[in-house]
């Protein structure tokens, strides 16, 4: 293997990083997002007539859950394309 | 060649020790209510113990799937000549496949733990939380699914000559095999409430299906960024 210095070396790494960036991002939404679902199926179950109001509240909490994980995204895009 | 060879065993061991976490946890959860719902109805053994194996095959997708990559890795024949970059690329597809299947196999197991729960409580509907559990699990193990796709892909390329793209290409492994974790389980915990609720209150099963695919598909959304980057650092850079 040849050696790698400088702007290169900047570039590999900062690659690397974008998927770790992603990678690791990405668990804690997608667990959060598990809870808010799995909660509202659960107050489903217990009230059906409230599932609008239900269904409403579930897709605005995984929004915001979701917002980590495209802090993710654009670190990972930023760190692609711009590094 | 052979620090090809070096490569592809590493990604082996990887693959299958990684890939077989989570898929061991989620069948042991579902054994483990089955046997704690037999305590309550012994008079359901046949359903439970039926039910559970069923589960349980479902759950064990994740683990054929590294199984399947670990075994492509442990034969692979180095090509003459090639360059020694594809072993970081074997690598690559490794904890892609072995990272990315935790995720699935501990979501997989949840649903099933929680139709064990509902039969035992309620026997005679078993039918309905079967089929609530099979589609909770199919969805969770879409993260599994791009797992091995990326794998694959990885597996199938040929390797680039240069180092840049190398850092890329074990970058574009890791995020998907990590990035696959959080959705697979966060899946898993969607179907294992709605199964739940489905069990208490099986009338409502058609807005309880609704709702939890619905959820399990926004859920998916950060394991489609992860794909995404994946592909991006894999073709793109």
């Amino acid at each position: 293997m040849e050696a790698i210095t400088g702007q290169e070396l900047i570039r590999a790494v900062a690659l690397l990083g974008a998927g770790i960036a992603m990678g690791l991002g990405a668990i804690g939404p997608g667990i959060g997002e598990g809870f808010v679902a799995g909660k509202a199926c659960e107050a489903l179950g217990k009230r059906p007539d409230q599932s609008q109001l239900i269904t409403r509240t579930m897709i605005i909490g995984q929004a915001i859950s979701e917002t980590t994980g495209i802090y993710s995204l654009i670190v990972a895009l930023i760190l692609i394309f711009v590094v | 060649m052979e620090t090809i060879t070096l490569f592809s065993i590493l990604a082996a061991g990887l693959a299958i020790g990684l890939g077989s976490i989570g898929s061991a946890i989620g069948e042991g959860f579902i054994a483990m209510k089955a046997v704690e719902a037999l305590g309550r109805q012994p008079n359901a053994s046949g359903k439970l113990i039926r039910v559970m194996i069923v589960g349980q095959a479902v759950t064990e997708a994740a683990a054929i799937f590294a199984l399947v990559v670990s075994l492509i890795l442990v034969f692979y024949t180095p090509e003459a000549g090639e360059s020694i970059y594809k072993g970081y690329y074997l690598l690559s597809a490794g904890l892609a496949i072995g990272l990315g299947t935790i995720g699935a196999g501990l979501g997989g197991g949840l649903p099933g733990g929680s139709c064990m729960e509902g039969i035992g409580r309620q026997p005679e509907n078993s039918d309905i939380l079967t089929i609530q559990m099979i589609v909770g699990q199919a969805v969770t193990q879409t993260s599994s699914i791009f797992a091995l796709t990326v794998s694959l892909i990885l597996l199938s390329i040929d390797p680039s000559n240069d180092i840049v793209k190398v850092f890329a290409v074990v970058g574009g492994g890791l995020a998907m095999g990590l990035g696959a974790i959080g959705p697979g389980i966060g899946d898993g915990l969607v179907a294992k409430n709605a199964n739940l609720a489905v069990g208490k209150n099986p009338r409502q099963m058609g807005l309880l299906t609704r709702t939890m695919v619905i959820g399990q598909a926004i859920t998916e959304t950060t394991d489609i960024y992860s794909l995404v980057v994946s592909l991006i650092l894999i073709f793109v850079v």
